[in-house]
């Protein structure tokens, strides 16, 4: 990390995050950091942590224990949830919608929702960054994945929001549409903060500055994508050390 | 009011609509109403042969119906929700919790409301066949819509328990159930009382052990066993009265929904019925904001 990219403010953060579901630990002492105007990847196997953790960030789910901020406001507390949700986009993971309806009618749903003034502007920006015009009245149930997931970033993108949490946005999407998506993240990367969660590898290498990596609900790395392959031995190799070379905790 | 905001409430309110009545089992739903009602009203000896143009047949068998009804309305508002995902966008929103529940509350009251709206041609049925009173007919109606606006909030509650809408069902239409029947036996009062003491335990559990899903589900049991042992007899001789009756029973016995409509359905709109109607379901709709809150799945 440069002087210049540690002077900039940190816009994610969590402190010792954990989540337990009874005896077991989903999250445990999770802590890292974002800067802003960084594409962060958050990179772990499937059941790692990776969505618990950004439903924690976004407000949707408590934490058992520790803190974690975004742009300096709490999620856990009520009034606080409200003012980041106004400058947070989020897309779940497998990008739920109402299927029922059209693109064309949810976006609007979520332009009444957050109060947007210029609603019917915000839709056509957010319909041609997504590219989405030419399904935007058909069911979205008919629609293909990769529709499914640009109506879902369309959704996030709506109130043109400063930081944006992705949950695998790639997932399912056949590589054209996983190109073209990548794409966007670039472009949107260039004045957002971003942190999307993959368990690809080819991704962090296509759009991330930075990696932080989970296992078994612990942090086990966190530095810039060329950290993460320093030594020569490829991102690969370095990831299969994480998480299967070494067990969580002799890692941490 | 409140702090409450309007647009978001019914920007939610909508959106529910308008998934309610663009899908045909919506439809089915309805017209499953009107048929019952009609058949509960017109279709029974007791209609002809007391010669009065009045509900009051229908009002014998409504709290029946729409135990059945409303939850079937009700099912899916949050369980649809949670299974599509939808809940992460919905409450990742900058939208308050209570906005929320009162606008998936709203969604279902209206979609009762229209349904409870096209039964309002049993009124016609009875003004052809003889001289309905107006007042009677007016305040029957508003007995109707506040039983529905309780069961309402009761299904919501239901809905939120779970991702499977049979499920919520299920639950609904037994949380329903214990306030029909809890008047006329008084084992309905018993079990009621029962899951009421269990949700009490389960929920003082949850909030104690921030969300402790599976030690709040064996509290809930503790709780139901603690019921079982104030309702039955024999266990407890000093929660009985002089005569013998189970002061348990007869507490929840109380919460009858029959007896706070039986007013309605006499003309009679009485101050303590709708603070029952109105408190009931501002209480549940409270414990639903108040479980959103948590933040806990």
């Amino acid at each position: 990390m440069s002087e210049s990219d540690s002077a900039r403010p940190v816009t994610i953060r969590t402190e010792t995050i954990s989540k337990s579901y009874g005896d077991f630990a989903a999250l445990s002492e999770v802590s890292f950091q974002v800067r802003k105007g960084t594409v962060a990847a958050f990179l772990g196997v499937n059941g790692a942590g990776k969505s618990t953790t950004m439903r924690i960030l976004t407000g949707y789910l408590s934490p058992s224990g520790g803190r974690a901020s975004v742009l300096g406001f709490d999620p856990t507390d009520h009034v606080q949830r409200i003012e980041l949700a106004r400058k947070l986009g989020y897309l779940p993971e497998s990008g739920p919608l109402y299927r029922d309806m059209t693109p064309a009618e949810s976006l609007q749903f979520f332009v009444e929702l957050r109060k947007l003034d210029g609603g019917a502007k915000a839709i056509d920006r957010v319909v041609e960054r997504c590219a989405i015009g030419s399904v935007l009245h058909k069911p979205i149930h008919k629609l293909s994945k990769g529709y499914r997931q640009r109506v879902g970033m369309a959704q996030a993108l709506l109130h043109d929001p400063e930081v944006l949490i992705l949950d695998e946005p790639t997932s399912g999407l056949d590589p054209l549409q996983i190109r073209d998506v990548r794409a966007l993240i670039r472009e949107l990367g260039k004045d957002k903060t971003i942190l999307l969660s993959t368990h690809i590898l080819q991704e962090v290498d296509a759009v991330a500055d930075e990696v932080v990596m989970i296992h078994d609900g612990r942090i086990v790395f966190t530095g810039t994508t060329a950290q993460l392959s320093e030594g020569g031995r490829g991102v690969e190799a370095r990831f299969y050390e994480l998480t299967r070379g070494k067990t969580a905790k002799e890692v941490a | 009011m409140f702090g409450i905001d309007r647009s978001s409430v019914m920007a939610i309110v909508r959106k529910d609509l308008r998934q309610y009545l663009a899908n045909p089992t919506g439809y089915v739903f309805l017209t499953l109403f009107i048929a019952t009602t009609a058949a509960a009203a017109f279709m029974q000896e007791g209609f002809f042969a007391r010669n009065l143009a009045d509900l009051a047949e229908l009002n014998k068998l409504m709290p029946a119906i729409l135990m059945f009804f409303v939850p079937a309305v009700t099912m899916g508002a949050w369980a649809d929700e949670r299974r599509g995902g939808t809940d992460e966008i919905l409450l990742t929103a900058p939208v308050r919790d209570a906005e929320v529940v009162l606008g998936k509350y709203l969604g279902v009251l209206g979609m009762f409301t229209v349904s409870l709206g096209f039964s309002v041609a049993h009124v016609a049925v009875l003004a052809y066949l003889g001289d309905p009173d107006p007042g009677l007919m007016v305040s029957t109606y508003l007995g109707y819509w506040l039983m529905g606006a309780l069961f309402c909030a009761v299904g919501l509650l239901a809905s939120m328990f779970t991702t499977n809408a049979t499920v919520a069902f299920i639950l609904g239409a037994l949380g329903c159930a214990g306030l029909v029947f809890a008047g006329s036996e008084p084992w309905a009062a018993g079990m009621l009382g029962t899951a009421t003491l269990g949700l009490l335990f389960a929920l003082g559990w949850y909030v104690v052990r921030s969300g402790d899903v599976a030690g709040a589900a064996f509290a809930g049991g503790l709780g139901g066993v603690v019921g079982l042992a104030f309702w039955l007899p024999s266990l407890m001789p000093w929660l009985h009265d002089e005569e013998g009756d189970n002061r348990f029973i007869e507490a929840f016995e109380s919460l009858a929904v029959g007896d706070h409509f039986a007013s309605f359905g006499e003309g009679i709109v009485r101050l303590s019925d709708l603070v029952y109607f109105v408190g009931g379901a501002a209480v549940l709709l409270y414990l639903c904001a108040f479980l959103l809150g948590r933040r806990h799945w």
